[in-house]
Protein backbone atom coordinates (compact mmCIF):
# COMPACT_ATOMS: atom_id res chain seq x y z
CA UNK A 1 0.00 0.00 0.00
CA UNK A 2 0.84 3.51 -0.73
CA UNK A 3 1.57 5.47 2.21
CA UNK A 4 0.12 8.76 0.98
CA UNK A 5 -0.23 10.01 4.84
CA UNK A 6 1.69 8.90 8.16
CA UNK A 7 0.91 9.99 11.38
CA UNK A 8 2.70 9.68 14.92
CA UNK A 9 1.34 11.65 17.93
CA UNK A 10 1.97 11.57 21.89
CA UNK A 11 0.01 14.43 23.24
CA UNK A 12 -0.35 14.73 27.16
CA UNK A 13 -3.78 16.27 28.54
CA UNK A 14 -4.30 16.36 32.20
CA UNK A 15 -6.75 13.48 32.34
CA UNK A 16 -5.65 11.69 28.87
CA UNK A 17 -2.65 10.91 26.76
CA UNK A 18 -3.20 10.22 22.99
CA UNK A 19 -0.30 8.03 21.71
CA UNK A 20 -1.50 6.88 18.11
CA UNK A 21 0.75 5.94 14.98
CA UNK A 22 -1.03 4.95 12.45
CA UNK A 23 -0.80 5.62 7.91
CA UNK A 24 -2.89 5.45 5.04
CA UNK A 25 -3.29 5.43 1.25
CA UNK A 26 -5.67 7.41 -0.73
CA UNK A 27 -8.92 7.46 -0.07
CA UNK A 28 -11.26 7.93 2.80
CA UNK A 29 -9.60 6.81 5.97
CA UNK A 30 -12.20 6.45 9.08
CA UNK A 31 -11.14 7.40 13.24
CA UNK A 32 -14.07 4.90 14.59
CA UNK A 33 -14.31 4.19 18.55
CA UNK A 34 -16.26 6.06 21.26
CA UNK A 35 -15.98 9.47 22.52
CA UNK A 36 -13.52 11.07 23.97
CA UNK A 37 -10.98 7.98 22.58
CA UNK A 38 -8.63 11.04 20.97
CA UNK A 39 -10.36 11.12 17.52
CA UNK A 40 -11.44 14.80 17.64
CA UNK A 41 -7.61 15.49 18.89
CA UNK A 42 -6.10 13.58 16.17
CA UNK A 43 -7.80 15.66 13.88
CA UNK A 44 -7.23 19.13 15.49
CA UNK A 45 -3.06 17.80 15.82
CA UNK A 46 -3.01 17.15 11.57
CA UNK A 47 -4.88 20.66 11.22
CA UNK A 48 -2.37 21.95 13.53
CA UNK A 49 -4.78 23.43 15.70
CA UNK A 50 -2.65 21.88 18.71
CA UNK A 51 0.51 21.01 19.05
CA UNK A 52 1.74 17.49 19.97
CA UNK A 53 4.08 17.06 22.64
CA UNK A 54 5.87 14.83 20.26
CA UNK A 55 5.92 12.62 17.21
CA UNK A 56 5.39 13.53 12.92
CA UNK A 57 2.91 14.41 10.20
CA UNK A 58 3.50 13.32 7.02
CA UNK A 59 0.67 14.33 3.91
CA UNK A 60 2.49 13.81 0.92
CA UNK A 61 5.83 13.40 1.42
CA UNK A 62 5.52 17.13 2.97
CA UNK A 63 6.03 17.70 6.77
CA UNK A 64 3.59 19.20 8.63
CA UNK A 65 5.15 18.24 11.96
CA UNK A 66 8.15 17.06 13.41
CA UNK A 67 9.07 17.46 16.86
CA UNK A 68 12.40 16.20 16.55
CA UNK A 69 13.21 18.13 13.51
CA UNK A 70 11.41 21.07 15.53
CA UNK A 71 8.91 21.50 12.19
CA UNK A 72 5.49 22.61 13.21
CA UNK A 73 3.29 24.17 10.44
CA UNK A 74 0.87 26.48 11.42
CA UNK A 75 -2.73 25.27 10.36
CA UNK A 76 -2.66 28.51 7.79
CA UNK A 77 0.33 26.52 6.08
CA UNK A 78 -0.88 23.46 6.46
CA UNK A 79 -3.14 22.86 3.14
CA UNK A 80 -5.70 20.88 5.43
CA UNK A 81 -9.16 21.32 5.09
CA UNK A 82 -11.22 20.75 8.27
CA UNK A 83 -14.78 20.19 8.16
CA UNK A 84 -15.71 21.22 11.93
CA UNK A 85 -18.59 18.80 13.53
CA UNK A 86 -21.16 21.80 13.59
CA UNK A 87 -19.76 22.85 10.15
CA UNK A 88 -18.80 26.54 11.97
CA UNK A 89 -20.27 28.66 8.58
CA UNK A 90 -19.43 32.15 9.24
CA UNK A 91 -22.71 33.19 9.89
CA UNK A 92 -22.51 36.60 8.47
CA UNK A 93 -21.03 36.03 5.52
CA UNK A 94 -22.50 34.09 2.57
CA UNK A 95 -22.37 31.01 1.14
CA UNK A 96 -20.40 32.24 -1.39
CA UNK A 97 -18.29 34.17 0.64
CA UNK A 98 -18.09 30.86 2.69
CA UNK A 99 -16.92 28.83 -0.01
CA UNK A 100 -14.25 31.94 -1.41
CA UNK A 101 -12.94 32.53 2.28
CA UNK A 102 -9.87 30.59 1.85
CA UNK A 103 -9.13 31.53 -1.62
CA UNK A 104 -8.07 35.55 -0.62
CA UNK A 105 -4.60 35.00 -1.48
CA UNK A 106 -5.85 34.53 -5.63
CA UNK A 107 -6.55 37.25 -7.66
CA UNK A 108 -10.19 38.13 -7.68
CA UNK A 109 -11.25 36.33 -11.15
CA UNK A 110 -9.73 33.48 -10.02
CA UNK A 111 -11.29 33.79 -6.73
CA UNK A 112 -14.85 34.14 -8.01
CA UNK A 113 -14.07 30.86 -10.86
CA UNK A 114 -13.17 28.70 -8.22
CA UNK A 115 -16.03 29.47 -6.10
CA UNK A 116 -18.40 29.22 -8.69
CA UNK A 117 -16.97 26.15 -9.98
CA UNK A 118 -16.63 24.06 -6.28
CA UNK A 119 -20.41 25.62 -5.29
CA UNK A 120 -21.31 24.01 -8.95
CA UNK A 121 -19.85 20.66 -8.68
CA UNK A 122 -21.53 20.43 -4.92
CA UNK A 123 -25.00 21.40 -6.32
CA UNK A 124 -25.31 24.48 -4.16
CA UNK A 125 -25.85 27.01 -7.41
CA UNK A 126 -28.23 29.82 -6.62
CA UNK A 127 -27.05 29.59 -2.90
CA UNK A 128 -24.07 32.00 -3.30
CA UNK A 129 -26.29 34.63 -1.44
CA UNK A 130 -27.78 33.06 1.22
CA UNK A 131 -26.74 33.15 4.93
CA UNK A 132 -25.78 30.27 6.85
CA UNK A 133 -28.77 30.29 8.73
CA UNK A 134 -31.63 30.06 5.77
CA UNK A 135 -29.78 26.67 4.65
CA UNK A 136 -31.16 23.25 5.26
CA UNK A 137 -28.88 20.56 7.55
CA UNK A 138 -27.77 18.90 4.38
CA UNK A 139 -27.33 22.29 2.52
CA UNK A 140 -25.02 23.59 5.00
CA UNK A 141 -22.46 20.57 5.31
CA UNK A 142 -22.29 20.77 1.61
CA UNK A 143 -21.27 24.77 1.72
CA UNK A 144 -18.81 23.11 4.91
CA UNK A 145 -17.65 20.58 2.23
CA UNK A 146 -16.86 23.17 -0.57
CA UNK A 147 -15.53 26.09 2.16
CA UNK A 148 -12.88 23.24 2.67
CA UNK A 149 -12.45 21.88 -0.64
CA UNK A 150 -12.08 25.03 -2.10
CA UNK A 151 -8.60 25.55 -1.19
CA UNK A 152 -7.84 21.94 -2.49
CA UNK A 153 -5.85 20.48 0.05
CA UNK A 154 -4.02 17.84 0.55
CA UNK A 155 -5.78 16.64 2.94
CA UNK A 156 -9.36 16.85 3.65
CA UNK A 157 -10.57 16.40 7.58
CA UNK A 158 -14.13 15.99 8.59
CA UNK A 159 -15.65 15.84 12.45
CA UNK A 160 -18.35 13.31 12.80
CA UNK A 161 -19.69 15.37 9.71
CA UNK A 162 -23.37 13.62 10.07
CA UNK A 163 -23.96 13.65 13.66
CA UNK A 164 -25.63 16.97 13.40
CA UNK A 165 -28.63 15.72 10.64
CA UNK A 166 -31.77 14.00 11.67
CA UNK A 167 -31.58 10.05 10.96
CA UNK A 168 -33.36 10.10 7.89
CA UNK A 169 -31.60 12.80 5.85
CA UNK A 170 -28.06 11.17 7.49
CA UNK A 171 -28.44 8.50 5.89
CA UNK A 172 -28.95 10.00 2.56
CA UNK A 173 -26.38 12.73 3.21
CA UNK A 174 -24.38 9.67 4.68
CA UNK A 175 -24.28 8.39 0.43
CA UNK A 176 -24.07 11.60 -0.62
CA UNK A 177 -20.65 12.20 1.00
CA UNK A 178 -19.77 8.83 0.26
CA UNK A 179 -19.69 10.37 -3.46
CA UNK A 180 -18.61 13.36 -2.81
CA UNK A 181 -15.08 11.89 -1.11
CA UNK A 182 -14.94 9.60 -4.13
CA UNK A 183 -15.51 11.93 -6.71
CA UNK A 184 -13.12 14.91 -5.71
CA UNK A 185 -10.46 11.74 -5.17
CA UNK A 186 -8.89 13.90 -2.02
CA UNK A 187 -7.03 11.88 0.74
CA UNK A 188 -9.44 12.45 3.43
CA UNK A 189 -9.60 11.18 7.43
CA UNK A 190 -13.46 11.33 8.81
CA UNK A 191 -14.35 10.79 12.85
CA UNK A 192 -17.07 9.24 13.44
CA UNK A 193 -18.84 6.96 16.19
CA UNK A 194 -21.45 5.25 14.57
CA UNK A 195 -19.72 1.55 12.94
CA UNK A 196 -22.13 1.91 9.97
CA UNK A 197 -21.42 5.09 8.81
CA UNK A 198 -17.34 4.22 9.61
CA UNK A 199 -18.07 0.65 7.47
CA UNK A 200 -19.35 3.00 4.38
CA UNK A 201 -17.46 5.81 4.33
CA UNK A 202 -13.81 3.96 4.77
CA UNK A 203 -11.44 2.75 2.88
CA UNK A 204 -9.67 2.28 5.94
CA UNK A 205 -10.83 2.21 9.26
CA UNK A 206 -8.39 3.44 12.79
CA UNK A 207 -10.10 1.82 15.73
CA UNK A 208 -9.36 4.53 18.87
CA UNK A 209 -9.74 3.57 22.24
CA UNK A 210 -8.75 5.17 25.19
CA UNK A 211 -6.01 7.42 23.22
CA UNK A 212 -4.98 4.20 21.37
CA UNK A 213 -4.79 2.74 17.93
CA UNK A 214 -6.08 -1.10 19.01
CA UNK A 215 -6.48 -1.83 15.07
CA UNK A 216 -6.06 0.16 11.68
CA UNK A 217 -6.90 -2.28 8.62
CA UNK A 218 -8.88 -1.77 4.73
CA UNK A 219 -12.89 -2.02 6.14
CA UNK A 220 -13.62 -5.74 4.65
CA UNK A 221 -10.53 -7.01 6.64
CA UNK A 222 -11.99 -5.50 9.83
CA UNK A 223 -15.11 -6.58 9.44
CA UNK A 224 -14.59 -9.91 9.24
CA UNK A 225 -11.12 -10.15 11.25
CA UNK A 226 -11.26 -7.83 14.08
CA UNK A 227 -7.53 -7.71 15.67
CA UNK A 228 -8.81 -8.31 19.32
CA UNK A 229 -11.72 -8.59 21.61
CA UNK A 230 -11.50 -5.06 22.48
CA UNK A 231 -12.15 -4.21 18.63
CA UNK A 232 -15.29 -6.79 18.67
CA UNK A 233 -16.69 -5.02 21.43
CA UNK A 234 -15.80 -1.34 19.82
CA UNK A 235 -17.42 -2.52 16.47
CA UNK A 236 -20.48 -3.44 18.89
CA UNK A 237 -20.59 -7.03 17.42
CA UNK A 238 -22.96 -9.51 19.00
CA UNK A 239 -21.97 -12.95 20.85
CA UNK A 240 -18.43 -12.36 21.28
CA UNK A 241 -17.99 -15.91 23.31
CA UNK A 242 -15.33 -17.39 24.96
CA UNK A 243 -14.27 -20.69 25.56
CA UNK A 244 -10.99 -22.67 25.73
CA UNK A 245 -8.71 -24.18 22.89
CA UNK A 246 -8.70 -28.15 22.30
CA UNK A 247 -6.56 -27.95 19.16
CA UNK A 248 -5.34 -24.94 16.70
CA UNK A 249 -4.36 -26.15 13.33
CA UNK A 250 -3.20 -23.05 10.97
CA UNK A 251 -6.80 -23.66 8.93
CA UNK A 252 -8.81 -25.15 11.71
CA UNK A 253 -9.60 -24.48 15.53
CA UNK A 254 -11.14 -27.14 18.03
CA UNK A 255 -13.42 -24.80 20.73
CA UNK A 256 -14.51 -25.92 23.51
CA UNK A 257 -17.96 -23.72 24.92
CA UNK A 258 -20.68 -24.66 26.65
CA UNK A 259 -19.94 -28.03 26.66
CA UNK A 260 -20.02 -27.98 22.73
CA UNK A 261 -16.76 -28.82 20.54
CA UNK A 262 -17.04 -25.83 18.10
CA UNK A 263 -14.58 -26.23 14.65
CA UNK A 264 -13.86 -22.85 13.39
CA UNK A 265 -12.07 -21.91 10.25
CA UNK A 266 -8.61 -20.19 11.36
CA UNK A 267 -6.65 -18.06 9.66
CA UNK A 268 -3.73 -18.78 7.80
CA UNK A 269 -2.42 -15.47 6.63
CA UNK A 270 -2.66 -14.74 10.34
CA UNK A 271 -0.97 -17.85 11.78
CA UNK A 272 -2.50 -17.48 15.54
CA UNK A 273 -1.61 -21.11 17.20
CA UNK A 274 -2.67 -20.76 20.90
CA UNK A 275 -2.12 -23.86 23.02
CA UNK A 276 -4.55 -26.28 23.94
CA UNK A 277 -6.18 -25.36 26.81
CA UNK A 278 -5.77 -21.94 26.86
CA UNK A 279 -8.69 -19.66 26.70
CA UNK A 280 -10.05 -18.06 22.99
CA UNK A 281 -12.82 -15.47 22.37
CA UNK A 282 -14.46 -16.03 19.30
CA UNK A 283 -17.67 -14.00 18.00
CA UNK A 284 -20.93 -15.71 15.92
CA UNK A 285 -23.12 -13.38 14.02
CA UNK A 286 -26.58 -13.61 14.40
CA UNK A 287 -27.62 -13.64 10.76
CA UNK A 288 -25.04 -16.64 10.12
CA UNK A 289 -26.59 -18.90 12.86
CA UNK A 290 -28.82 -21.50 11.03
CA UNK A 291 -31.88 -22.74 12.18
CA UNK A 292 -32.81 -26.66 11.70
CA UNK A 293 -36.05 -27.32 9.88
CA UNK A 294 -37.93 -29.59 11.27
CA UNK A 295 -39.65 -31.10 7.91
CA UNK A 296 -36.14 -32.29 5.88
CA UNK A 297 -35.55 -35.33 7.71
CA UNK A 298 -31.94 -35.07 10.18
CA UNK A 299 -29.34 -32.56 9.31
CA UNK A 300 -26.77 -33.96 7.02
CA UNK A 301 -22.93 -33.05 7.95
CA UNK A 302 -22.25 -32.10 4.60
CA UNK A 303 -24.04 -28.89 5.04
CA UNK A 304 -24.68 -28.86 9.17
CA UNK A 305 -21.79 -28.30 11.46
CA UNK A 306 -21.53 -27.10 14.90
CA UNK A 307 -25.04 -28.52 15.57
CA UNK A 308 -26.79 -27.54 18.91
CA UNK A 309 -30.22 -27.38 20.32
CA UNK A 310 -31.93 -24.37 22.19
CA UNK A 311 -34.82 -22.94 23.62
CA UNK A 312 -35.75 -19.77 22.67
CA UNK A 313 -35.79 -17.54 25.93
CA UNK A 314 -36.25 -14.29 24.04
CA UNK A 315 -36.85 -12.08 21.22
CA UNK A 316 -37.45 -8.77 19.81
CA UNK A 317 -39.03 -7.49 16.26
CA UNK A 318 -37.03 -5.72 14.38
CA UNK A 319 -39.68 -5.16 11.81
CA UNK A 320 -38.27 -6.82 8.58
CA UNK A 321 -35.77 -9.28 11.33
CA UNK A 322 -36.55 -10.75 14.12
CA UNK A 323 -33.87 -11.32 16.73
CA UNK A 324 -33.71 -14.76 18.93
CA UNK A 325 -32.06 -14.96 22.02
CA UNK A 326 -31.09 -18.88 22.79
CA UNK A 327 -30.44 -21.15 25.35
CA UNK A 328 -28.94 -23.88 24.95
CA UNK A 329 -30.02 -27.33 26.45
CA UNK A 330 -26.27 -27.95 27.58
CA UNK A 331 -26.00 -27.80 31.85
CA UNK A 332 -24.37 -25.01 33.05
CA UNK A 333 -24.53 -21.19 33.25
CA UNK A 334 -25.60 -19.59 30.17
CA UNK A 335 -22.70 -17.79 28.27
CA UNK A 336 -24.99 -13.91 27.79
CA UNK A 337 -26.31 -13.48 31.14
CA UNK A 338 -29.99 -15.63 30.76
CA UNK A 339 -29.30 -16.89 27.06
CA UNK A 340 -26.32 -18.35 25.39
CA UNK A 341 -26.59 -16.72 21.09
CA UNK A 342 -28.50 -14.20 19.86
CA UNK A 343 -29.77 -15.51 16.08
CA UNK A 344 -31.31 -13.25 13.45
CA UNK A 345 -33.93 -14.64 11.39
CA UNK A 346 -35.27 -12.96 8.90
CA UNK A 347 -39.35 -12.09 9.02
CA UNK A 348 -40.68 -14.47 6.21
CA UNK A 349 -38.46 -17.41 7.79
CA UNK A 350 -40.04 -17.05 11.67
CA UNK A 351 -43.83 -16.79 10.26
CA UNK A 352 -43.20 -19.36 7.78
CA UNK A 353 -41.56 -21.78 10.48
CA UNK A 354 -44.13 -20.60 12.96
CA UNK A 355 -41.78 -19.50 15.50
CA UNK A 356 -43.74 -17.97 17.71
CA UNK A 357 -45.53 -21.25 18.49
CA UNK A 358 -42.64 -23.72 18.02
CA UNK A 359 -39.69 -22.58 20.71
CA UNK A 360 -37.21 -25.51 20.90
CA UNK A 361 -35.12 -25.45 17.86
CA UNK A 362 -32.06 -27.27 16.71
CA UNK A 363 -29.04 -24.97 15.29
CA UNK A 364 -26.27 -25.18 13.33
CA UNK A 365 -23.03 -22.45 12.38
CA UNK A 366 -20.72 -23.00 9.71
CA UNK A 367 -17.17 -23.10 10.62
CA UNK A 368 -16.38 -20.22 8.59
CA UNK A 369 -18.97 -18.01 10.34
CA UNK A 370 -16.70 -18.52 13.90
CA UNK A 371 -14.19 -15.66 14.12
CA UNK A 372 -12.15 -15.94 16.54
CA UNK A 373 -10.31 -13.08 18.16
CA UNK A 374 -6.56 -13.17 19.13
CA UNK A 375 -5.80 -11.83 22.13
CA UNK B 1 -30.25 79.94 27.43
CA UNK B 2 -27.31 81.12 28.71
CA UNK B 3 -24.01 81.32 26.85
CA UNK B 4 -22.60 79.20 29.76
CA UNK B 5 -25.02 76.71 29.67
CA UNK B 6 -24.73 76.29 25.90
CA UNK B 7 -20.81 75.89 25.95
CA UNK B 8 -21.40 73.18 28.83
CA UNK B 9 -23.37 71.29 26.71
CA UNK B 10 -21.55 71.73 23.60
CA UNK B 11 -18.32 70.57 25.53
CA UNK B 12 -20.04 67.57 27.11
CA UNK B 13 -20.49 66.19 23.97
CA UNK B 14 -17.23 67.06 22.62
CA UNK B 15 -16.08 65.26 25.87
CA UNK B 16 -18.30 62.35 25.18
CA UNK B 17 -17.55 61.85 21.50
CA UNK B 18 -14.03 62.03 22.47
CA UNK B 19 -13.89 59.85 25.43
CA UNK B 20 -16.23 57.14 23.56
CA UNK B 21 -13.44 57.39 20.27
CA UNK B 22 -10.84 56.90 22.53
CA UNK B 23 -12.38 53.89 23.79
CA UNK B 24 -13.01 52.11 21.01
CA UNK B 25 -9.41 52.71 20.03
CA UNK B 26 -8.13 51.43 23.06
CA UNK B 27 -11.23 49.05 24.46
CA UNK B 28 -11.76 47.12 21.76
CA UNK B 29 -8.00 45.79 21.39
CA UNK B 30 -7.96 45.10 25.14
CA UNK B 31 -11.30 43.11 25.57
CA UNK B 32 -9.67 40.67 22.57
CA UNK B 33 -6.60 40.52 24.67
CA UNK B 34 -8.52 39.89 27.35
CA UNK B 35 -10.93 37.27 25.61
CA UNK B 36 -8.28 35.38 23.35
CA UNK B 37 -4.89 35.72 24.18
CA UNK B 38 -3.80 34.27 27.71
CA UNK B 39 -0.49 36.98 28.40
CA UNK B 40 1.03 37.41 31.51
CA UNK B 41 -0.59 39.95 33.66
CA UNK B 42 -3.87 39.69 32.47
CA UNK B 43 -5.41 39.73 35.93
CA UNK B 44 -3.56 42.69 36.89
CA UNK B 45 -4.60 44.25 33.36
CA UNK B 46 -8.28 43.24 34.30
CA UNK B 47 -8.12 44.58 38.06
CA UNK B 48 -6.77 48.00 36.84
CA UNK B 49 -9.37 48.46 33.93
CA UNK B 50 -12.36 47.24 36.19
CA UNK B 51 -11.78 49.35 38.87
CA UNK B 52 -13.20 52.60 38.21
CA UNK B 53 -16.48 50.60 38.26
CA UNK B 54 -16.23 50.00 41.77
CA UNK B 55 -14.45 52.80 43.05
CA UNK B 56 -15.99 56.05 43.84
CA UNK B 57 -15.71 58.10 41.06
CA UNK B 58 -13.55 60.70 43.21
CA UNK B 59 -11.38 58.05 44.23
CA UNK B 60 -10.21 57.24 40.53
CA UNK B 61 -10.36 61.18 40.02
CA UNK B 62 -7.84 60.96 42.77
CA UNK B 63 -5.27 58.05 41.54
CA UNK B 64 -5.66 60.28 37.95
CA UNK B 65 -4.28 63.15 39.81
CA UNK B 66 -1.45 61.21 41.36
CA UNK B 67 -0.74 60.33 37.86
CA UNK B 68 -1.06 63.09 35.63
CA UNK B 69 -1.18 66.23 38.42
CA UNK B 70 1.41 69.01 38.28
CA UNK B 71 3.48 67.06 40.78
CA UNK B 72 1.87 63.46 39.48
CA UNK B 73 4.10 60.39 38.63
CA UNK B 74 3.64 61.34 34.77
CA UNK B 75 2.33 65.26 34.65
CA UNK B 76 5.58 66.24 36.60
CA UNK B 77 8.24 65.33 34.34
CA UNK B 78 5.80 66.48 31.16
CA UNK B 79 5.34 69.85 33.42
CA UNK B 80 9.23 70.23 34.28
CA UNK B 81 9.51 69.32 29.88
CA UNK B 82 6.91 71.85 28.36
CA UNK B 83 5.43 74.26 31.35
CA UNK B 84 2.23 72.73 30.65
CA UNK B 85 -0.26 70.75 32.59
CA UNK B 86 -3.20 68.69 31.52
CA UNK B 87 -5.00 69.00 35.19
CA UNK B 88 -7.95 71.65 34.53
CA UNK B 89 -8.03 71.63 30.89
CA UNK B 90 -10.82 70.27 29.30
CA UNK B 91 -8.73 66.94 27.93
CA UNK B 92 -8.49 66.38 31.61
CA UNK B 93 -12.48 66.05 31.06
CA UNK B 94 -11.75 63.59 28.08
CA UNK B 95 -9.20 61.28 30.02
CA UNK B 96 -11.20 61.46 33.29
CA UNK B 97 -14.48 60.20 30.96
CA UNK B 98 -12.81 57.99 29.21
CA UNK B 99 -11.33 56.03 32.42
CA UNK B 100 -14.47 56.01 33.90
CA UNK B 101 -15.92 54.61 30.68
CA UNK B 102 -13.18 51.84 30.05
CA UNK B 103 -14.57 49.23 32.27
CA UNK B 104 -17.90 49.19 30.85
CA UNK B 105 -17.13 49.13 27.50
CA UNK B 106 -14.08 46.73 28.25
CA UNK B 107 -16.48 44.37 29.86
CA UNK B 108 -19.47 44.39 27.64
CA UNK B 109 -17.13 43.80 24.33
CA UNK B 110 -14.58 41.22 26.25
CA UNK B 111 -18.52 39.25 26.97
CA UNK B 112 -19.31 39.60 23.59
CA UNK B 113 -16.32 38.15 21.78
CA UNK B 114 -15.48 34.87 24.41
CA UNK B 115 -18.95 34.15 23.16
CA UNK B 116 -17.94 34.02 19.72
CA UNK B 117 -17.07 30.00 18.77
CA UNK B 118 -14.23 29.60 18.78
CA UNK B 119 -14.20 26.61 15.93
CA UNK B 120 -15.22 29.71 13.68
CA UNK B 121 -11.82 30.77 14.06
CA UNK B 122 -9.86 28.00 14.01
CA UNK B 123 -11.99 27.16 10.77
CA UNK B 124 -10.73 30.65 9.29
CA UNK B 125 -6.73 29.68 10.75
CA UNK B 126 -7.13 26.57 8.38
CA UNK B 127 -8.02 28.63 5.64
CA UNK B 128 -5.35 30.57 5.96
CA UNK B 129 -6.11 33.62 7.50
CA UNK B 130 -3.58 34.99 10.49
CA UNK B 131 -5.05 35.14 13.97
CA UNK B 132 -4.98 39.28 13.04
CA UNK B 133 -7.16 39.11 9.64
CA UNK B 134 -9.29 36.45 11.67
CA UNK B 135 -9.89 38.74 14.70
CA UNK B 136 -10.68 41.56 11.85
CA UNK B 137 -13.26 39.38 9.46
CA UNK B 138 -14.43 36.91 11.94
CA UNK B 139 -14.19 37.49 15.93
CA UNK B 140 -15.11 41.46 15.59
CA UNK B 141 -17.84 41.55 13.22
CA UNK B 142 -19.62 38.45 15.17
CA UNK B 143 -19.13 40.51 18.30
CA UNK B 144 -20.37 43.49 16.49
CA UNK B 145 -23.44 44.10 18.61
CA UNK B 146 -21.86 43.53 22.07
CA UNK B 147 -19.39 45.92 21.23
CA UNK B 148 -21.66 48.98 20.00
CA UNK B 149 -24.01 48.06 23.11
CA UNK B 150 -20.48 48.71 25.17
CA UNK B 151 -19.94 51.84 22.78
CA UNK B 152 -23.27 53.23 23.76
CA UNK B 153 -22.57 52.77 27.46
CA UNK B 154 -19.17 54.16 27.36
CA UNK B 155 -20.80 57.28 25.94
CA UNK B 156 -23.49 57.22 28.07
CA UNK B 157 -21.21 56.98 31.29
CA UNK B 158 -18.84 59.57 29.32
CA UNK B 159 -21.51 62.28 28.90
CA UNK B 160 -22.48 62.17 32.59
CA UNK B 161 -19.15 61.72 34.68
CA UNK B 162 -19.19 64.38 37.39
CA UNK B 163 -16.83 63.09 40.19
CA UNK B 164 -13.40 62.19 38.36
CA UNK B 165 -14.31 64.82 35.96
CA UNK B 166 -14.47 67.44 39.28
CA UNK B 167 -11.03 65.98 40.30
CA UNK B 168 -9.31 66.28 37.59
CA UNK B 169 -10.36 68.80 35.35
CA UNK B 170 -12.30 71.16 38.14
CA UNK B 171 -14.99 73.05 37.37
CA UNK B 172 -13.82 76.45 35.22
CA UNK B 173 -17.01 78.32 33.61
CA UNK B 174 -16.61 77.72 30.06
CA UNK B 175 -13.68 75.71 30.30
CA UNK B 176 -14.27 72.46 31.48
CA UNK B 177 -17.18 73.15 33.12
CA UNK B 178 -19.48 70.03 31.52
CA UNK B 179 -23.47 69.45 31.63
CA UNK B 180 -23.56 67.77 35.44
CA UNK B 181 -20.88 70.17 36.93
CA UNK B 182 -23.03 72.65 35.36
CA UNK B 183 -26.26 71.21 36.71
CA UNK B 184 -24.73 70.81 39.75
CA UNK B 185 -23.83 74.62 40.13
CA UNK B 186 -26.90 75.55 39.33
CA UNK B 187 -28.41 74.02 41.68
CA UNK B 188 -25.85 75.14 44.47
CA UNK B 189 -26.47 78.77 43.20
CA UNK B 190 -30.22 78.42 43.23
CA UNK B 191 -30.55 79.00 39.46
CA UNK B 192 -33.17 76.57 38.71
CA UNK B 193 -34.27 77.93 35.88
CA UNK B 194 -31.21 76.80 34.07
CA UNK B 195 -31.05 73.44 36.06
CA UNK B 196 -34.45 72.19 34.39
CA UNK B 197 -32.99 73.26 31.03
CA UNK B 198 -29.85 71.41 31.71
CA UNK B 199 -31.63 68.18 33.18
CA UNK B 200 -33.78 68.17 30.36
CA UNK B 201 -31.26 68.41 27.60
CA UNK B 202 -29.45 65.81 28.96
CA UNK B 203 -32.54 63.59 28.95
CA UNK B 204 -33.37 63.89 25.51
CA UNK B 205 -30.11 63.23 24.54
CA UNK B 206 -29.62 60.60 26.36
CA UNK B 207 -32.87 59.10 25.03
CA UNK B 208 -31.33 60.24 21.42
CA UNK B 209 -28.44 57.97 22.18
CA UNK B 210 -30.43 54.78 23.04
CA UNK B 211 -32.64 55.24 20.72
CA UNK B 212 -29.90 55.17 17.75
CA UNK B 213 -28.11 52.20 19.46
CA UNK B 214 -30.99 50.18 19.39
CA UNK B 215 -31.50 51.03 15.78
CA UNK B 216 -28.01 49.73 15.15
CA UNK B 217 -28.77 46.39 16.94
CA UNK B 218 -31.75 45.76 15.34
CA UNK B 219 -29.95 46.28 11.95
CA UNK B 220 -26.80 44.60 13.02
CA UNK B 221 -28.73 41.45 13.83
Amino acid sequence: MSHRFSVEITKRLPEFTLDVAWSAGDGVAVLFGPSGAGKTLTLQCLAGLIRPDAGRIVVDGRVLFDSAAGVDLPPQHRRVGYVFQGYALFPHLTVGQNVAFGLRDRPRAERQARAAEVMERLGLGGLEHRRPGELSGGQRQRVALGRALAIDPALLLLDEPLSALDAPLRRSLRDELRTILSGWGTAAVLVTHDFTEAYQLADRIVIYEGGQVIQSAPRAELLWQPASEAVARIMGLRNVLHGTVVKAMPDRIQIAWRGLMLEAVNSPTRSYLPPPESPIAFFIRPEYVRLIRKDRGSPDAAHHMNLMRGRIVGESDFGTVWSLRLRLDAPGAPAQGDFDLEVEVPRLVYEILEIERDRHWEFSIHRGSIHVLPT
Amino acid sequence: MSGDTLGALGLSIRVAVLATLLNALLGIPLAYLLARRPFRGRALVDLLVTLPLVLPPTVTGYYLIVLLGRRGWLGAPVYAWTGWSVAFTWYAAVIAATVMALPLLVRTARAAIESVDRELEKAAFTLGRSEWRTALEVTLPLAKNGIIAGLVLAFARALGEFGATLMLAGNIPGKTTTVPLAIYTAVQTGEMGEAVLLVVALTILSCVVLMVAGHLGARAT
